[in-house]
């Protein structure tokens, strides 16, 4: 049924879910904001309203730590599906991510080592760059793990499974090994730090850091959402896409550095979430297409939904504390993959899709 | 015209095609020849522009391939190859709308899905348009891709002026039917004046098809001509290593090899 949808009406649905979702989670915590007091509450920070002293607190919960926290959240899920479409296409496999190439564990590495050796004189040389220090170090891991593996597992213009599946470990052995020592070395603040940021939170979402990760996505969302058409020609390979004028030397550099810089800053912010782009563009791949023109902005609205849905089950699970985004991703994401695969595997004797 | 002057190509130290001139002429179907490992891919990739000559120059009707922006080649010059595995499920159509990439930037005009539509009609694959590719058999996939190039050269389209289709070993594992139906197909563009470039294994088929002929032989040319009967059998017996004999086909009066070690 969802298959006769047009790829407009089945964006368009999805846009519907995130919306309500994203209400539900700016709405939904360990403070509940009925719809009338969001909507007097976002009058109130634009003037509309005027002010009332009795509610400063609500007030100030809902504008200062959840609205920022439901747009990290919503721009981070966006980021992680985006990317996990971009990688399957330019890897030409199903189950490339952003984790299992060490894209993920590589930006991490980065940051992790910021957080500990950030004040110290052997990277004396990050000050001039302050808070940057932390996105720009984890591009730079994340990106030459990316790049690494993608130069390892491709020969002769065709991307070797077993050879990608292979570097990607050897990668993310590395990383998570150096994220290790360095919280074996650290202090206990920036231990925690690194704990917690292997799991990925939104706790610490703040204005600047949401409003950074948006920018960041929307431009290397219209950058990226250009090569809808680049990534089905790829799908021939490489001499075939040249065939049809689109030159893969011209698009693949570009995608990866653009896919790693999203994925950078929001690893940056808040830490490494796994299985969010490996599901969605499977889960949009099985309910429609794998046309990328059609997936490139589905996975971004199904990704930032399923985030703030997670979001609201981290929330809630544990109240009043809550759990790392991390932890329901993987519980949450790993069966409902091999759900997937089991049913395709059923359905389609064997191949990855029937 | 596709004109090849003295096209040599060299992968890292090895030598493939050496000296090679070569010219493809429009309205005929001009069939590359070869045993294995002669060069024949090479010399068709080079004449598609994928690969660059070492030296030499490759000509599309007295313009420089090589001067030509990728997306206003690719509305000339398509290109067939053997089967191709996809990675993703896609439906038929949406493969034969790839061919229709070079001809529009974001989404498809009513003109772009007319052609598809009448690509797949013309290959027979109309009733398919909505099979997911990857359940088809192997002849129906290579009907999709004949569809999908076709569409990229459609005739009186945009771009009107010269067409280029090369087929790079198109019938490789298909069976008799496919054959037959994707030559037949090919020579349908001969009328309107396409040039037809072909790398073909089986010689009674390209005897049978073939207009030109450009026999390779450890990267030279050993023979080209546009008389089917030039293509002796001592050329045949010395660039294929087999004895080779003549036998005349009862009905049609063709003139067929038989081919022995």
């Amino acid at each position: 049924m969802l298959k006769r949808l047009s790829n407009r009406s089945f964006h368009a649905l999805l846009a519907v879910g995130l919306a309500l979702a994203m209400v539900a989670s700016a709405s939904i915590g360990d403070f509940v904001f009925p719809l009338r007091e969001m909507a007097r509450f976002i009058g109130q920070a634009f003037h509309l309203i005027p002010l009332t002293t009795a509610d400063t607190l609500d007030r100030n919960v809902f504008l200062q730590l959840r609205l920022p926290r439901v747009l990290l959240g919503t721009v981070t899920g966006a980021v992680l599906g985006v990317s996990g479409t971009l990688m399957q296409g330019l890897f030409r496999n199903p189950i490339v991510e952003p984790g299992l190439v060490g894209t993920s564990a590589g930006a991490a590495l980065g940051a992790a080592l910021v957080f500990v050796l950030g004040g110290k004189a052997t990277l004396a040389f990050t000050a001039p760059l302050g808070s940057a220090a932390v996105p720009v170090f984890a591009f730079a891991g994340g990106f030459a793990a990316t790049v690494l593996v993608y130069r390892v597992s491709r020969s002769f213009g065709k991307v070797n499974v077993f050879t990608l599946l292979l570097a990607g470990i050897a990668v993310n052995a590395v990383s998570s090994a150096g994220t290790g020592f360095l919280s074996y070395i650290a202090r206990d603040p920036q231990a925690r730090n690194i704990t917690f940021w292997n799991l990925g939170t939104f706790t610490t979402a703040d204005w600047r850091g949401a409003v950074i990760v948006t920018v960041t996505f929307a431009i290397c969302y219209l950058l990226s959402v250009r090569y809808g058409k680049a990534l089905n020609a790829l799908m021939l390979g490489e001499d075939e896409a040249t065939y049809t004028g689109l030159d893969p030397a011209r698009f693949i550099w570009p995608l990866l550095v653009v896919n790693t810089l999203m994925v950078a800053m929001a690893t940056a912010m808040v830490g490494v979430i796994a299985f969010i782009g490996l599901v969605v563009p499977h889960v949009l791949r099985l309910l429609k297409s794998s046309d990328y023109t059609f997936l490139i902005p589905g996975s971004a609205l199904l990704g930032a939904m399923l985030m703030e849905i997670i979001d609201v089950v981290a929330r809630l699970v544990i109240a009043p504390a809550e759990l790392p985004i991390g932890i329901i991703t993987a519980v949450v994401g790993a069966p409902v993959f091999l759900g997937i695969l089991i049913r395709q595997q059923r359905r389609g004797g064997g191949a990855f899709y029937g | 015209m596709v004109e090849l002057h003295d096209v040599s190509f060299t992968a890292g130290a090895t030598p493939i095609l050496h000296h090679v001139d070569a010219q493809f002429a429009p309205g005929r179907f001009n069939v590359i020849l070869g045993p294995n490992g002669a060069g024949k891919s090479t010399l068709l990739k080079v004449a598609t522009g994928t690969l660059k000559p070492s030296t030499g120059t490759v000509r599309y009707d007295n313009a420089d391939a090589a001067s030509w922006p990728p997306d206003v080649l690719a509305r000339r010059r398509a290109v067939l190859s053997q089967h191709m595995e996809l990675p993703f499920p896609l439906a038929v159509e949406d493969v034969v709308l790839m061919g229709r990439y070079p001809h529009y930037a974001r989404t498809p005009a009513r003109r772009d899905r007319d052609i598809v539509n009448q690509a797949l009609e013309l290959v027979g694959m109309a009733d398919r348009r909505q099979q997911i590719y990857s359940t088809l058999s192997g002849g129906e996939r290579q009907k999709t891709h004949l569809a999908r190039v076709l569409a990229q050269i459609w005739a009186g389209d945009d771009a009107s002026g010269p067409r280029y289709l090369f087929l790079d070993e198109p019938t490789a594992s298909l069976d008799i039917h496919y054959q037959i139906h994707l030559l037949d197909v090919a020579r349908g563009l001969l009328a309107d004046g396409c040039t037809v470039v072909a790398v073909l294994h089986d010689l009674n088929i390209a005897l049978r098809y073939g207009d030109t002929f450009v026999v390779l032989s450890g990267g030279t040319v050993a023979c080209a001509t546009d008389r089917r009967d030039a293509v002796s059998r001592e050329l045949l017996e010395g660039v294929f290593r087999v004895r080779a004999h003549q036998i005349v086909d009862p009905i049609a009066g063709r003139t067929l090899w038989e081919f022995s070690l």
